[in-house]
């Protein structure tokens, strides 16, 4: 008889809530905080500059970067696992992209300067790996073209991402090395590359133009306003991770392997592809936030560029209600992580808060949003 | 309803107990006493609310209405830790131990035995592990107390659960299925120190769905049936043998009930699986059977006889190694094996004995869980969650799983309709070999007899079956042949007239059988 509902139904707010999606939780926090915000301007006299469309539109926009990697992370933390190495990724595939574009734009100037340089004798600026790819781009008739560089350098990012992630899913599943210690060696890796590219200085593109259109650019909207590139891209990457995660035979195995691996393993699951898919996902991620960040600077500083950017992704994540342990992940929370991060900011800004107290903010509203999301008490 | 009046203290009373999850009531007005030196019988069906109730005495749930005295005093169990200080032991229906620790430090952990004086801080492995010893060897498991429990065997861990248990030095102890997973000679041994227990004064609740052990060791049983307390009988007053089960069995479900072995039919001519010369390291020593086509093919043996391990080598969760001219054939093809999915391809599928830790995800729900192994036939290419739910529907009337909804987390359902829902997992993939381990383990006696007749009516479509099970009666009931496993090797094949039960206990215990129970 338990199968049809009692008639007595005991302290219904408790039920109403037990309902509830878990980003709700994090949902309520950010409408609170909007509320705070905006009461607090408008009091102050500053009218409702903060609820202006360009103003919210921005925020999304600064945040959509660390927002696309977020969404792979969740996949990620689904598992069961975690990727610091993100933000490195980003600065190296980004500055690698940026590197192969240049070479293919300034081809003919690094053949002439080689080539000059052998004339009078002295050491050429441009390494003979360098030249030798000049040489090659000319060849197939792309040298010096802008359209081509930079298709060949977002290429590059977009062939590069997915390969480190499969790598570290390799590692992580023929290796059966924790994906902890894998990505934190990305972490140190990937940076260091970056930084050994350009000795530790920065990235910049020599397309003057074309390069900087996905990043920079946007859909008109009404009254002069834009919709950034970068935003619709969070916006189709949350779309497509959700139908992945909820929808396909794919994010089942995800969840099934996070919550309990050996059970998975028993039921026949590829345990070992499914973690391999997932990292490569993380990576396609950071090459898709790579190439955007890089297209919006139309540069990568490769000691600053995804600075940090594994721990924003990681507390959006977890604000939004996925488990670091793994088997519970709603894409829908995450995003509200993310705007959640991006409105806190936003916010402290507007209240003139000191700057160096920011982070403190942060990270309270981060441990603040976990604690009050442990409605399972046992799960947690 | 309780026949509580006669005794004057009971050490503890349940008063009026309701427990609410969301839609579901579990309890709904229990009463109940429980009296020192008395063994309490709790039966009912899957569901029925044994361990929710044993949850709240056990101060792991707390109860939406109702009051639970304890020596006349009405508590507030806030905790397991309470319940412990007031001397309440617990044996809970699923495992429970820390995998990485060692048996003897599963044993006393929140109870370390240290030692004194300015050692205090520190762990006296000595203590610890003699403590081990002697409640093992209190139950005569054959355990080695400095074994990490991760390599002991389901039937293993629920001994160290057991001896953990009364390492309490309980007042109240209460068992959850304890012997749903242990062969005869283990539950043998545990219903000695049951009986020792009541002697020393000891209330003890025994929760079971093997009826014939309920009677046998209690002295009062209580059925509970949708969470309300029906009855309480002595097992005097229901007569004896069968007619005694049966009739306590009518109580639970609340109508007649039949036997529940439903008549064979023969098995084909055909040999579906043949196994030559299959050793699992430590384990299995080149074992060889075969199983006819439509054939039901029992494995019967005692607690580390090497039947779970023969079986995952089969599906290759083991490595397995083969003496010449050994190998696993497939309906005439070699099988090459290589990890369960390779198996679940050929068209075998492996019910694992161990529920909680390698059948089912717990943090998902039942519809998910029952389509996991099989989740290919619902994607199109989008998972048709309409379809799934169909298909889950169909189990849970075919079964009958008392779930709530389709697609509730499944650690909401009772212990034994998790059990039906790993079992329903694996018939979903349609497989030609299905080997069933512990198939029916804490399955009450009414859906023990629809899980039959599912066997049965798949061998009618040319399903081939392995049973391994702990439970004699299940396995001679069902069966066509039935191979006795002792220490790794096959000991014997019994059909027709040679396979009744003291042939297998025979043959499972050895020859020596003293020397066997002598080295426990
Ligand atoms: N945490 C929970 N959330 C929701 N429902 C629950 C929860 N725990 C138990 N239930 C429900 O309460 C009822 C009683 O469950 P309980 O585990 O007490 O049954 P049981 O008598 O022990 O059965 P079994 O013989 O299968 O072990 C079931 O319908 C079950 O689905
Ligand atoms: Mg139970």
């Amino acid at each position: 008889m338990s199968d049809t509902p009692t008639p007595s139904q005991p302290r219904p707010f408790r039920r109403w809530l037990d309902r509830l999606p878990q980003w709700a939780g994090p949902l309520a926090a950010l409408m609170l905080l909007v509320i705070y915000t905006v009461a607090h301007e408008f009091l102050r006299g500053g009218g409702l500059a903060f609820l202006r469309p360009e103003n919210l539109i921005n925020i999304v926009y600064q945040w959509s970067f660390v927002g696309i990697i977020a969404i792979g992370m969740t996949l990620a933390m689904t598992l069961g696992g975690i990727d610091l190495s993100v933000g490195s990724l980003v600065a190296f595939i980004g500055g690698l992209g940026i590197w192969v574009m240049n070479t293919v734009i300034t081809a003919p100037g690094i053949i002439q300067s080689v080539r000059e340089s052998a004339e009078i004798g002295i050491t050429p600026d441009y390494g003979a790996f360098r030249a030798a790819m000049a040489h090659a781009f000319v060849s197939i008739g792309v040298g010096g073209s802008e359209a081509w560089g930079a298709a060949a350098g977002m290429a590059v990012m977009l062939v590069v991402g997915p390969l480190a992630g499969l790598l570290h899913g390799v590692l992580i599943a023929k290796g059966r090395i924790s994906p902890l210690i894998v990505t934190l060696g990305g972490l140190a890796a990937y940076r260091s590359l970056a930084q050994s590219l350009v000795d530790g200085g920065e990235f910049r593109s020599s397309s003057p133009v074309i390069f900087g259109y996905l990043g920079q650019g946007g859909i008109p909207l009404f009254g002069g306003l834009r919709l950034p590139y970068p935003v619709i891209f969070f916006a189709l990457a949350a779309v497509a991770a959700y139908v992945l995660l909820n929808r396909t035979r794919y994010g089942r195995y995800v969840t099934a392997i996070g919550c309990n691996e050996r059970a998975a393993v028993y039921s026949a699951i590829p345990v070992g592809r499914i973690k391999m898919l997932t990292y490569t996902l993380v990576g396609l991620a950071s090459a898709v936030s790579a190439l955007l960040v890089s297209s919006r600077m139309n540069s990568v500083s490769s000691g600053q560029t995804g600075l940090f950017y594994e721990l924003d992704a990681i507390a959006a994540v977890v604000v939004g209600g996925t488990r670091m342990r793994g088997g519970a992940g709603t894409i829908a929370g995450t995003v509200i992580g993310v705007l959640m991060l991006g409105v806190i900011g936003n916010m402290l800004n507007m209240l003139d808060a000191p700057v160096y107290l920011q982070g403190l903010v942060k990270g309270v509203v981060i441990v603040a949003a976990v604690l009050v999301q442990r409605r399972d008490g046992r799960e947690s | 309803m309780s026949v509580a009046a006669d005794a004057s203290n009971p050490l503890i009373a349940v008063r009026g107990i309701v427990k609410d999850f969301a839609a579901t009531r579990a309890l709904d007005g229990v009463n109940l006493d429980i009296r020192a030196g008395e063994v309490l019988g709790l039966v009912g069906e899957n569901g029925a609310g044994k361990s929710t109730l044993m949850k709240v005495l056990g101060g792991i749930e707390t109860p939406t209405a109702g009051s639970v005295s304890i020596d006349g005093h009405i508590m507030n169990l806030r905790g397991p830790a309470d319940a412990q200080r007031l001397g309440i032991a617990m044996i809970h229906q699923e495992l429970n131990l820390v995998d990485e620790l060692t048996v003897a430090d599963n044993i006393f952990l929140g109870r370390e035995r240290v030692h004194v004086g300015a050692g205090r801080w520190f762990v006296d492995r000595a203590v610890t592990r003699a403590g081990a010893w002697k409640w093992l060897a209190e139950i005569s498991a054959d355990i080695d107390p400095d074994t990490p429990v991760k390599r002991l065997s389901i039937a293993q861990k629920q001994m160290v659960e057991i001896a953990r248990a009364l390492s309490c030095d309980a007042r109240v102890l209460i068992m959850d299925e304890p012997t749903a997973v242990l062969t005869a000679r283990e539950t043998t041994a545990l219903l000695a120190e049951v009986r020792r227990l009541r002697g020393r004064g000891v209330a003890i609740v025994y929760i079971s769905h093997l009826l014939g052990e309920v009677l046998g060791v209690c002295d009062r049983v209580v059925v509970l049936r949708d969470g309300r307390l029906v009855t309480v009988v002595t097992p005097g007053e229901l007569g004896t043998g069968h007619v005694a089960e049966a009739r306590l069995a009518s109580l639970m479900v609340g109508r007649e009930m039949a036997d529940h072995f439903p008549p064979r039919e023969p098995s084909r001519p055909g040999v579906v699986l043949e196994v030559k010369g299959l050793s699992v390291a430590g384990r299995v020593e080149e074992a060889g059977f075969t199983l006819h086509d439509g054939e039901i093919l029992g494995f019967a043996g005692l607690i580390g006889a090497g039947r779970t391990e023969l079986a995952e080598g089969i599906v290759g969760l083991r490595r397995v190694a083969f003496s010449d001219g050994g190998g696993i054939t497939l309906s005439g093809k070699p099988l090459k094996i290589g990890d369960v999915r390779d198996s679940v391809e050929a068209g075998i599928a492996y019910l694992s004995e161990d529920r909680k830790g390698h059948g089912l995800v717990l943090g998902m729900g039942v519809a998910e869980n029952t389509t996991l192994a099989a989740l290919r036939g619902f994607c199109r290419p989008l998972i048709d969650r309409g379809a799934e739910e169909v298909v889950t529907a169909e189990y849970v009337r075919a079964l009958s799983i008392r779930v709530g909804g389709l697609r509730d987390r499944i650690d909401t359902l009772s212990g034994g309709n998790q059990q039906k829902i790993a079992l329903a997992k694996w018939l979903q993939t349609g497989p030609k070999v299905l080997i069933l381990d512990e198939p029916t383990r804490g399955v009450d006696i009414g859906a023990k007899e629809e899980i039959y007749r599912h066997i049965q009516m798949l061998t009618r479509r040319g399903v081939s079956c392995i049973v391994i099970s702990s439970e004699l009666n299940e396995l001679l009931g069902l069966c066509h042949r039935v191979i006795v496993m002792r220490r790794g090797r096959i000991a014997a094949t019994l059909d027709g007239a040679a396979a009744t039960e003291e042939g297998v206990m025979y043959h499972a215990a050895g020859v020596g059988a003293t020397d066997a129970m002598g080295d426990a």
